[in-house]
């Protein structure tokens, strides 16, 4: 008799433990508002591009866009590595025409080729292209290995040669792994420009989407003459220059 | 038989000592204030909020994992999950005000993950500080 | 030629243990230094965002390189069925692993987040010749144990033709890939020359057998075995026709360069005005990686000579040394032609400098250690060498 009975309390409390339990987890506060909502993933409607047009952009202009790029990216305050091991996303490139000896002025980085070397030879696919078109490494796959480096036409990757601290906290960087421009992406996704497009307030450097055929940069890339970098390697580069 | 008994007590006594070893994780500045305003932090529906919390350290690796592939690569942003959100709340700050850095010795990560032995690679690349208000 | 005994080195002589000790020493050197490089990053290196890849590299491919020629032996005998170099086989198969495995340490621990391998298994990019080239090392160690194993054990050997075909089409392949890591990239005057992967692969030839050759000759020589002229005469010809056919190649590749006017410029930097560049590619990979040991392998003043072919072995080593020095770092550090008919004045264009640094050359040299660490103890583990190697045991024409 004394067993039932301690069956029957045992069974009950448990029975009322479970339900109270289900019942106030339920009517516990919701603490949060509610989660904020995912956007949706970028699709290949859109092809971010760069027009830079060398003949309206100054020196001065082209300093301005390599320093907004340090102050949004974070790079260029590394201490220990010197002279070709510091990081430059974006350099200042002055050319001569060795025929007529005339002098442009431009700025170069990474072109966002539309069939980017780097990711062709990267072992891991750290070095990746989104779907519209800007390319990006995943650092998290990165091992370091150079090899995009290598294979990248326009010197547009840089090494990270030394211990990081104080980074951007929208651009996480580190030893060990390689980095270039990313066009911005993390300002691109919320609708805005580069920091090197917004830094300069002519249309020296125009930003948009290159398959858009209302954007600025589509109609100029059309009545303006413009060419890619090393054009003959048939990359399709994003990045696009008038006057060179 | 009272060997028996010797070994058995010493064992319980052991794994009562282990567990009494109640290092409260250093919250962080937010999430202590959070915690003293009576809210409950990363509550999911349908489960208790102790329950929750269990699931939040049990699964915050998978849960970073997979949302940072969808942000890097397919540039889905927002969202409840974001590295940088972790450190916002989970940083500490010193005398001076300054924040410490969320790695650092006896701040909020080491101290589990000191204790489970599992090194901590996301702040080799990631900012350890809640980013500057301009 | 009679049965040939196999035997497994005594190993316990002063002289083997002061070899173990001080090729340890350069291991446990190369370690120091990959975690001073690992720990500060790589500043600490000459390596820059202009030259990616230095010295740890050039030691890595060399003995990558050399790994896939110093199998050549085995499959000479296997493949070609040349009886003389049979009982050369199972040496063959370890000094090609020995050197895979130094070379593939050096690689591996250079990378900027060597903690990351798994990701380079895990997470594969088929595009990318560098990951195949992951698969096609990992399958040479596994074809080669294989290859191995079915020479050592008795009742396995009717197979160990079979199979050394298979290593024999795969090491090909492998070096293929190797070269094409630098063929395939287009963006470098320097590299975008499909000549380069067949050009590694007589590469293979040349080092590995000059390793094979002084590995051979000291053991024998160390351990007081009979090493007869019949073998080394064989190996002495071969050798010597691997060196002449690299230069030919060579020669191709450069003369084809050199007929395009748009790789004018980097030719113009190897062969000429590229300073160390230059000096490394005439004086070292040429005359003394090419010319000498060519001299002393055919003059009549030394042909036969063992110290001499030891010498030439030497040489022939350091030219290649030489040689993957200028391709991988002189065609790092000559520019891109970022436009042509146009000077650039700021910004880019310059020859890269390079200096290496110490931690980077002990990393390579353990490496190096470590392939000649692992031959030096496995010929005392398993019965490698045969245990004469006379002319009346070895040779299958000797007249008795």
């Amino acid at each position: 008799m004394k067993e039932l009975n301690r069956r029957e309390f045992i069974k009950n409390t448990t029975v009322a433990t479970a339900s109270v339990a289900t019942v106030a987890s339920g009517i516990s506060l919701t603490t949060f508002a509610a989660d904020p909502k995912e956007s949706d993933p970028v699709t290949n409607e859109k092809r971010w591009g760069m027009l830079i047009d060398a003949n309206k952009l100054s020196e001065v202009d082209i300093d301005d866009m390599v320093n907004a790029c340090q102050e949004e990216q974070g790079w260029g305050g590394e201490v220990h590595s010197t002279g070709d091991q510091k990081s430059g996303w974006i350099k200042k490139v002055k050319v001569r025409d060795t025929a007529t000896q005339r002098v442009s002025n431009l700025a170069l980085m990474c072109q966002h080729c539309e069939e980017p070397p780097c990711v062709d030879v990267c072992p891991t696919n750290a070095s990746m292209k989104r779907e519209d078109g800007i390319v990006l490494v995943d650092k998290h796959r990165c091992i370091g290995c150079r090899y995009c480096m290598m294979a990248c036409p326009y010197d547009a990757r840089s090494f990270v040669h030394e211990d990081l601290t104080d980074q951007k906290e929208h651009m996480p960087r580190g030893k060990g792994t390689v980095e270039s421009c990313t066009m911005c992406v993390h300002k691109v996704d919320k609708g805005e420009q580069p920091a090197c497009a917004q830094a300069v307030s002519s249309d020296a450097v125009i930003f948009g989407d290159l398959l858009d055929p209302t954007s600025n940069i589509h109609q100029t890339l059309k009545n303006v003459q413009s060419t890619q970098i090393r054009a003959d390697l048939n990359l399709n580069t994003g990045v696009r220059y008038s006057g060179i | 038989m009272s060997r028996l008994l010797i070994v058995l007590l010493s064992v319980m006594l052991s794994i009562t000592a282990a567990h009494a070893d109640h290092h409260i994780p250093n919250l962080g500045e937010k999430a202590n204030e959070f915690k003293d305003d009576g809210k409950k932090a990363h509550k999911r529906e349908g489960m208790s909020h102790a329950a929750s919390l269990i699931m939040q350290r049990k699964m915050h690796p998978e849960l970073l994992s997979h949302k940072r592939d969808k942000t890097l690569r397919q540039g889905v942003r927002g969202g409840y999950t974001q590295l940088q959100k972790c450190v916002d709340c989970h940083t500490s700050v010193d005398k001076n005000g300054e924040h410490i850095p969320v790695n650092a010795p006896d701040q909020f990560c080491s101290t589990c993950h000191e204790k489970v032995g599992v090194s901590l690679d996301c702040f080799s690349c990631h900012r350890t500080t809640p980013a500057e208000d301009m | 030629m009679s049965i040939i005994r196999y035997e497994q080195t005594q190993g316990k002589s002063l002289g083997f243990y002061a070899l173990i000790a001080g090729l340890g020493a350069f291991v446990l050197a190369a370690l120091g230094s990959v975690y001073f490089m690992e720990h500060n990053g790589h500043y600490v290196t000459g390596m820059s965002n202009r030259i990616v890849w230095g010295l740890p590299h050039v030691f890595a491919l060399f003995l990558i390189v050399a790994a896939s020629g110093a199998l050549n032996i085995a499959s000479i005998a296997s493949v070609f069925n040349k009886k003389i170099y049979k009982p050369l086989s199972r040496l063959s198969g370890l000094v090609a692993l020995a050197l895979l495995a130094g070379g593939l340490m050096v690689l591996v621990l250079d990378l900027g987040r060597p903690d990351r391998l798994i990701i380079a298994m895990t997470e594969y990019n088929f595009e990318s010749i560098f990951a195949w080239n992951i698969i096609l090392y990992n399958g040479f160690f596994l074809i080669v144990g294989i290859y191995l194993w079915m020479m050592f054990e008795r009742r396995m050997n009717k197979y160990s033709r079979k199979v050394g075909i298979a290593a024999f089409t795969w090491r090909l392949i492998l070096t293929t890939g190797t070269g094409s890591i630098f063929g395939f990239l287009v963006a470098r005057q320097a590299y975008d020359a499909v000549i380069m992967a067949p050009m590694f692969v007589v590469m293979s030839f040349a080092f590995g057998l000059a390793f094979f050759v002084l590995v051979l000759m000291a053991s024998y020589k160390w351990t007081e075995r009979a090493l007869g002229d019949a073998i080394v005469n064989r190996l002495s010809n071969l050798l010597g026709v691997f060196v002449a056919s690299v230069l030919y190649f060579v020669a191709v590749y450069h003369l084809g360069n050199l007929y395009l006017a748009e790789n004018s410029g980097v030719e113009n930097f190897i062969l000429m005005d590229g300073g160390i560049y230059t000096q490394l590619f005439w004086y070292g990979q040429i005359i003394l990686g090419g010319l000498l040991p060519l001299a002393l392998l055919y003059s009549p003043a030394t042909k036969g000579n063992r110290s001499m072919l030891g010498l030439a072995s030497v040489l022939i080593i350091l030219g290649g040394i030489a040689q993957l020095y200028v391709i991988i770092i002189g065609g790092q550090a000559y520019p891109m032609e970022l436009f042509p008919g146009k000077e650039i004045l700021v910004g880019y264009g310059s020859i890269a400098a390079y200096t290496p640094t110490l931690p980077e050359l002990m990393l390579g040299l353990g490496g190096m250690a470590v392939a000649l660490i692992a031959i030096t103890y496995l010929i005392k583990f398993l019965p490698f060498l045969p245990e004469s190697l006379a002319d009346d045991v070895a040779d299958p024409h000797h007249k008795s």
